[in-house]
């Protein structure tokens, strides 16, 4: 089940951190600050998204020694943390799409199908004349989709 | 569990360094930073302190190229229970340090040590420095033969050595130790235990097992002492026995332990070569020891005891081993196995440090985000254990996240960071700024490490460090913050304040944020220009001339646009405009605000402001440059919240640039409603050296000057040198809008008082004449009324300024003429204020004519100009007599025109107006300012308000005196050689001639008005004048050629009559019916050419009637009254005398009339004439004459 995806930019920047779990999303109001939405699980999350850029940008920076091939987007999984396998890709405008998932088994294939699909609606999205590159990405239809996207992860392939 | 933890520990002699008597920490901490640079001793150094007492067990120990490894525990450690299993962890030597002075008896020190050296029952070797003895402690022999060592006190070099030795001596001296050691442990019977076997050994079984384990475990022991004497060979072999022995007894715990010593001698003996074969090895067979450390898991004691640590433990060192970019993926993935087994450490301290150890991994892998997530997880750890310096460690740790998170404190990043860095914005290169700008949206993330700080510097009583949290979290937060959240943060800042001592500083600003409004230019009084040396006019082409910064026609340098430059002057306050925003829920008292000049030259004051909640305040900062350079301005420095913090204009800048670029939450300006703000650019700013400073102070008030229009009235400037250098040059110039209404500026005055030393005074004058409003004006002035209309006169910006350009001395006095560039000058602009009104208004100007006939008689007046004979002289007199309307009878006035004009009063008050005439071509100048002045006391017509009233301006006066070809002359001579060809060249020309002398008569004619007592003033109606008189302008300049007139003739019997009849003559026309009348006609050739004429005079009655001729004639005459033909010279008069007698008394008149022959051109120019054989007519007017009845 993907708990989480994110677009970060290429200012390591987050566009976009959408959580997909329920139930388990207690608020927890930090006490003295009184943030709105910032849940437990969410900030666990947003650790998650933060952490795997280390690899991202490691293999940014390196792509030869982590055998990027060029013109490669998927990056795989990043690495495991905890209960979660965290999956990348990085497109040519070095903005890094984030799949945080719970599933153990991941096939390659089905990450690949979720990332070009998450990249078509991301391009639509920031497509928008009345976006601003590199401001977060507000869009109520861009959501909708993810959410699709998200639902018919791993199906496409009969997984 | 423990920090630091490498595969080389194994090898590692552990030291206990301990404080003995009373050291000060700092004293403790320096001696034992210079035991700590002998952590590696060398086999071959020690060998003249080793001396062989039996075969040494260790016999393949490298003499040249081994080493003994120390690992100082400063202050010690308990004992481990691991002890046994790992040799390493005993504590095989003490250290004990004293420092002498502080510490007089050295017995008492001996027993110190002595009983602090019982509580670590595993060290073989004991030995107590003491530093700094007195001379009487040196000679004290009491303590010889104890292990106390005495370091003379010498220079830091010897001790140094001296050190050295007793290192050495030490290490020999643990050499011999092991030795002895590991010989009894190969012969006695040594039990080795851990705690995971220590309460198995209840059952006879266990009993069994473990003697049969005995020999593996004491084998691995003797394989510990190997590595730690520094004898790896030796070591191996003891550990392959080892392995081989508890593989066969399933050991796994001790199987392992000897499989991490022989990886230990297998770094050890490859003397730190690393290559991937080596590797590989290390590798496989530490993969091996965390197999087998998790076999020898053992289910029943999990509770209690767990060899998981180990597991980690060897996970952590193997991953350290590994450490390096090119096997990040391995590293991670240990490391990422090590957190995972973390989570079921029993221990808390135990999980601490393999956080520690994951979070210093990750960050020398590079992984800053990971080091940073893990070095939480260790706050986190900390903030649990609820101590004051757990607290102050959670706080450490999380201060080194915040650079990962991009939430550091100011004080950490470091002052070269950012200071050098242009704001060269060019396209992709992003400023620092900008980049943390773009990782500041991880707002989650950074506000929970911000909080966790503040909550750690709260529990730790680090109340800047609280109040720097609290700051950042703030400043860069608040949007998202609750206003209940703010409040506390509002209260935590000022808790914390109340716990700093007074002005304490603190690198990281909080509210309110301060950007750079604006410098205020110099006001007019004080702008500074630029002197070109090479010029007399040494301010023209220098900087900007009119009041604007920029001006198109500038030469145009694109760059300039953005980089002004101001210029400030020693000692002359200047002023900065900055603009606060507290977008907070709360209101932010700022104690205080100033300008932080870091050049130094400048003394800022300080201002104290208050912001209530969600406001923002432009205020004025000034200060007052103290030496000349640069200046720099980079911020502000605020007291608020208790605290200075300071404030850089450039990072709100960029956090601006940031909003509009939609990086950052809000913009924290806009949210507080102020307006929306050009990037301001800091200018560089210059001081330079003082310099004069003219102020200008207008009397009778610096408010405008109401004038009506055309009014002209004195205005008296002083002007003062409020500087402290004289004014040596002075320049006074006219600028802006009307500047003819300044007539004169008395600029010989100022000239004059130069050099105006400082303090002293000049008052100049300055005439002003006020200008016409235009139509447009003055109708807006009526719509509105009169008030109104004034205001905004003045707020036009219509009025004139006057510039003047001073400048000091060029070089200062004292110092030698060095720089190039003078002292710039200055500029001093005075706007003359005039605000002008609606004063009188023309409404029309007409031309009338007049004919009066005069009256034949002898006025007194006229007989002796005549007397005079000089015709130049009567002229002029004659004009002086009747300059004005009123008419001599005896003369009348035929042909007399009259310019009336209408003349409306639309102000409130009452107008004079009074109609003067400037004549400029009489011969004496004196006489006329006289007659002039004289001419003021004339009576004035009265306007009063709303009225409209009409002046009369007789124009006979401007009749030329004499017609010739001068005027005409030019057409004349056109039509005589050319004819008619250049008729409209010559047409063109006479235009041309007459439109000069009929501006010349206009400008002659003043309306000069006066209103109360003490406006006066011109009415400006050339214009109108000239429209009246455009159609009959000939006829009013020029005279006729010929003038009549007609007067009594003196005859001696008249001159009898006359004397007999005195009563007569003061009547003036004494003809009486019935006698003989002599009579004169006078004819005056006006031309400059002699002229033949017939003349012909003739006498009318009152009915018209011809009377000399016909039946009926009532006149009789003598003498030739018709057909006279008659030259007249030129400019001079013919008398032609006559005598009529009348027999009716009544009123006749008298007409003289001449026929010109050979008329000349100018002639018939001025009788329009065109035909040439035409002969010229020429009438004089009637004259009067009164016949009365007989006596």
């Amino acid at each position: 089940m993907i708990v989480c995806v994110a677009v970060v930019g290429h200012q390591n920047n987050p566009l976009y951190i959408q959580s997909f779990t329920k139930g388990d999303d207690s608020l927890l109001r930090i006490s003295i600050l009184n943030v709105e939405g910032c849940s437990y699980h969410s900030l666990k999350r947003h650790h998650i998204v933060h952490c795997s850029l280390d690899v991202v940008d490691e293999r940014v920076n390196n792509p030869k020694k982590s055998g990027l091939i060029i013109n490669e987007t998927f990056l795989g999984l990043l690495n495991p943390t905890e209960n979660y396998k965290v999956y990348g890709y990085l497109t040519n405008t070095k903005v890094k799409f984030i799949l945080v998932t719970t599933d153990l088994e991941v096939r390659d294939v089905d990450a690949r199908v979720f990332f070009g699909r998450f990249h078509t609606a991301y391009v639509d999205a920031v497509s928008n004349p009345f976006h601003i590159p590199g401001k977060k990405i507000t869009s109520r239809k861009f959501a909708e989709r993810v959410s699709t996207i998200v639902k018919s992860f791993g199906l496409s392939s009969g997984g | 569990m423990e920090p630091d933890a490498s595969i080389e520990t194994s090898s590692m002699i552990r030291v206990a360094v301990i404080p003995i008597s009373d050291v000060t920490p700092l004293l403790f901490r320096e001696y034992a930073a210079m035991l700590l640079r002998h952590h590696t001793v060398s086999l071959n150094s020690i060998s003249s302190f080793y001396t062989e007492h039996q075969k040494s067990p260790f016999a393949h120990q490298p003499w040249e190229s081994g080493s003994l490894r120390f690992k100082f525990i400063l202050g010690g450690s308990p004992p481990s229970p691991w002890e046994d299993f790992q040799s390493n962890r005993k504590i095989l030597a003490v250290i004990g340090i004293c420092h002498c002075p502080s510490a007089p008896d050295l017995r008492s020190v001996v027993d110190q040590f002595t009983a602090a050296c019982k509580t670590y029952s595993s060290s073989l070797v004991q030995r107590c420095f003491a530093f700094c003895p007195g001379d009487s402690q040196l000679e004290d022999g009491s303590v010889k033969g104890s292990n106390l060592i005495l370091f003379p006190p010498a220079d830091r070099q010897t001790q140094e050595f001296h050190m050295q030795t007793m290192v050495q001596d030490i290490a020999a001296s643990l050499l011999m130790e092991f030795e002895k050691w590991v010989l009894q442990a190969e012969s006695g019977g040594t039990v080795f235990k851990t705690p995971l076997d220590s309460q198995a050994s209840l059952s006879s079984e266990e009993v069994i097992k473990a003697k049969k384990r005995r020999l593996g475990r004491a084998q691995k022991t003797i394989g510990d002492y190997c590595l730690l004497a520094g004898s790896p060979v030796d070591a191996n072999a003891h550990y392959s026995t080892s392995l081989e022995l508890t593989r066969l007894t399933a050991d796994f715990f001790w199987y392992a332990g000897a499989m991490e010593g022989s990886v230990c001698a297998l770094l050890m003996d490859r003397m730190g070569q690393k290559d991937p074969v080596l590797e590989d090895e290390v590798k496989y067979r530490y993969n091996s020891v965390i197999l087998h450390y998790r076999k020898s898991f053992i289910q029943d004691n999990a509770q209690r005891v767990s060899p998981l640590s180990f597991e980690l433990e060897a996970t952590l060192k193997l991953a350290r081993f590994l450490c390096r970019r090119e096997l990040a993926n391995d590293v991670v993935e240990l490391l990422t196995a090590t957190a995972d087994g973390a989570t079921s450490l029993i221990d808390a301290s135990d999980k601490l440090v393999v956080y520690v150890e994951i979070a210093r991994l990750f960050g020398e892998l590079g992984y800053h985000r990971k080091a940073a997530f893990f070095s939480r997880q260790v706050a986190q750890l900390y903030l649990q254990q609820d101590k004051k310096f757990a607290a102050i460690s959670a706080m450490q740790v999380l201060a080194m996240t915040t650079k990962a998170y991009r939430v550091q404190s100011r004080a950490s990043i470091g002052p070269s960071n950012d200071a050098g860095q242009t704001h060269a914005d060019g396209g992709k290169v992003h400023h620092h700024s900008i980049v943390s700008l773009f990782e500041s949206q991880w707002s989650t993330l950074q506000m929970v490490v911000l909080r966790e700080i503040l909550l750690s510097a709260v529990r730790a009583g680090d109340p800047l460090a609280a109040w720097s949290a609290a700051a950042r979290l703030l400043r860069s937060y608040y949007p998202l913050i609750t206003p209940a959240g703010q409040n506390g943060l509002f209260n935590a800042l000022v808790n914390s304040a109340e716990k700093l001592p007074l002005g304490t500083r603190c690198s990281d600003p909080a509210l309110p944020f301060v950007r750079l409004h604006s410098f205020p230019l110099h006001s007019s009084q004080m702008d500074i220009v630029k002197r070109n040396p090479a010029r007399e006019d040494w301010w023209a082409g220098a900087a900007p001339s009119g009041p604007f910064i920029y001006t198109p026609f500038s030469k145009g340098e694109p760059n300039n646009s953005n980089k002004q430059e101001l210029t400030w002057v020693v000692g002359e306050p200047v002023q900065v405009l900055v603009e606060l925003a507290n977008p907070c829920g709360f209101e932010v008292m700022v104690e205080s605000i100033y300008l932080s000049v870091h050049s130094g030259n400048l003394d800022a004051f300080p201002v104290s402001v208050s912001l209530p909640p969600n406001s923002s305040k432009v205020i004025t900062l000034s200060g007052i440059p103290t030496k000349e350079g640069l200046v720099l301005v980079p911020g502000c420095i605020v007291h608020c919240f208790g605290v200075i913090t300071e404030h850089f204009f450039k990072e709100v800048d960029s956090l601006l640039i940031g909003a509009t670029q939609g990086l950052v939450l809000s913009d924290p300006f806009r949210s507080c409603g102020a307006a929306k703000l050009k990037h301001a650019h800091l200018p560089s700013i210059t001081v330079v050296p003082p310099l004069p400073l003219l102020v200008s102070h207008i009397a009778g008030g610096d408010g405008s000057v109401m004038l009506y229009e055309g009014e002209i009235r004195d205005v008296w400037i002083s002007l003062a040198n409020a500087g402290t250098v004289p004014v040596e040059q002075a320049h006074i110039s006219l600028s802006g809008k009307n500047q003819d209404s300044v007539v004169t500026v008395a600029s010989e005055t100022l000239r004059s008082a130069l050099p105006l030393k400082p303090g002293a005074e000049v008052t100049i004058r300055v005439t002003l004449k006020a200008w016409q409003l235009s139509k447009t004006d003055s109708d807006a002035a009526a719509s509105k009324g009169m008030p109104g209309s004034s205001v905004r006169q003045a707020k036009d910006g219509s009025s004139p300024l006057l510039l003047i350009h001073y400048a000091g001395p060029l070089t200062t006095p004292g110092e030698p003429e060095t720089v190039s560039a003078p002292p710039p000058g200055r500029r001093l602009v005075i706007p003359l204020n005039i605000c002008v009104l609606q004063g009188l208004s023309f409404v029309k100007a007409r031309l009338l004519s007049m004919e009066i006939p005069a009256r034949i008689g002898e006025a007194c007046s006229m007989q002796a100009q005549l007397e005079r004979g000089n015709t130049e002289q009567v002229n002029s007199s004659e004009r002086q007599a009747d300059r004005l309307v009123k008419i001599d009878p005896n003369r009348g006035s035929w042909g007399l025109r009259l310019l009336e004009l209408e003349l409306y009063n639309p102000t409130d008050v009452v107008f004079e107006a009074g109609v003067s005439l400037d004549m400029e071509n009489t011969n004496n100048q004196e006489n006329l300012s006289d007659n002039i002045s004289a001419e003021y006391g004339e009576p004035k017509t009265r306007i009063d308000r709303d009225y409209t009233a009409r002046v009369l301006i007789p124009l006979e006066n401007f009749k030329l005196p004499v017609l010739d070809g001068s005027f005409l002359g030019n057409s004349s001579q056109n039509n005589g050689t050319s004819g008619s060809r250049n008729n409209s060249f010559s047409e063109k020309n006479i235009k041309a001639e007459l439109n000069a002398s009929i501006k010349n008569l206009i400008s002659k004619i003043k309306v000069r008005w006066q209103s109360g007592r003490n406006s006066s003033g011109e009415l400006d109606i050339k214009d109108a004048i000239q429209a009246a008189l455009q159609a009959s302008v000939m006829d009013v300049l020029l005279p006729d050629p010929l003038t009549f007139g007609f007067r009594l003739a003196k005859t001696s019997s008249d001159d009898i009559n006359v004397d007999s009849d005195v009563t007569s003559c003061e009547s003036g026309d004494s003809i009486i019916a019935h006698e003989m009348t002599a009579m004169e006609v006078l004819v005056r050739n006006n031309t400059k050419e002699a002229i033949r004429i017939n003349l012909s005079i003739a006498c009318k009655d009152v009915a018209g009637e011809n009377c000399m001729e016909g039946d009926k004639a009532t006149v009789l005459w003598e003498g030739v009254l018709r057909g006279i033909s008659m030259e007249v010279p030129p400019l001079e008069e013919v008398k032609h005398a006559f005598s009529l007698y009348f027999l009716i008394p009544g009123e006749y008149t008298m007409l003289a009339a001449a026929m010109i022959y050979d008329a000349n051109e100018v002639l018939r120019a001025r009788a329009r004439s065109d035909a040439l054989d035409e002969p010229i007519f020429c009438r004089g007017p009637p004259y009067h004459v009164r016949v009365s009845g007989t006596r």
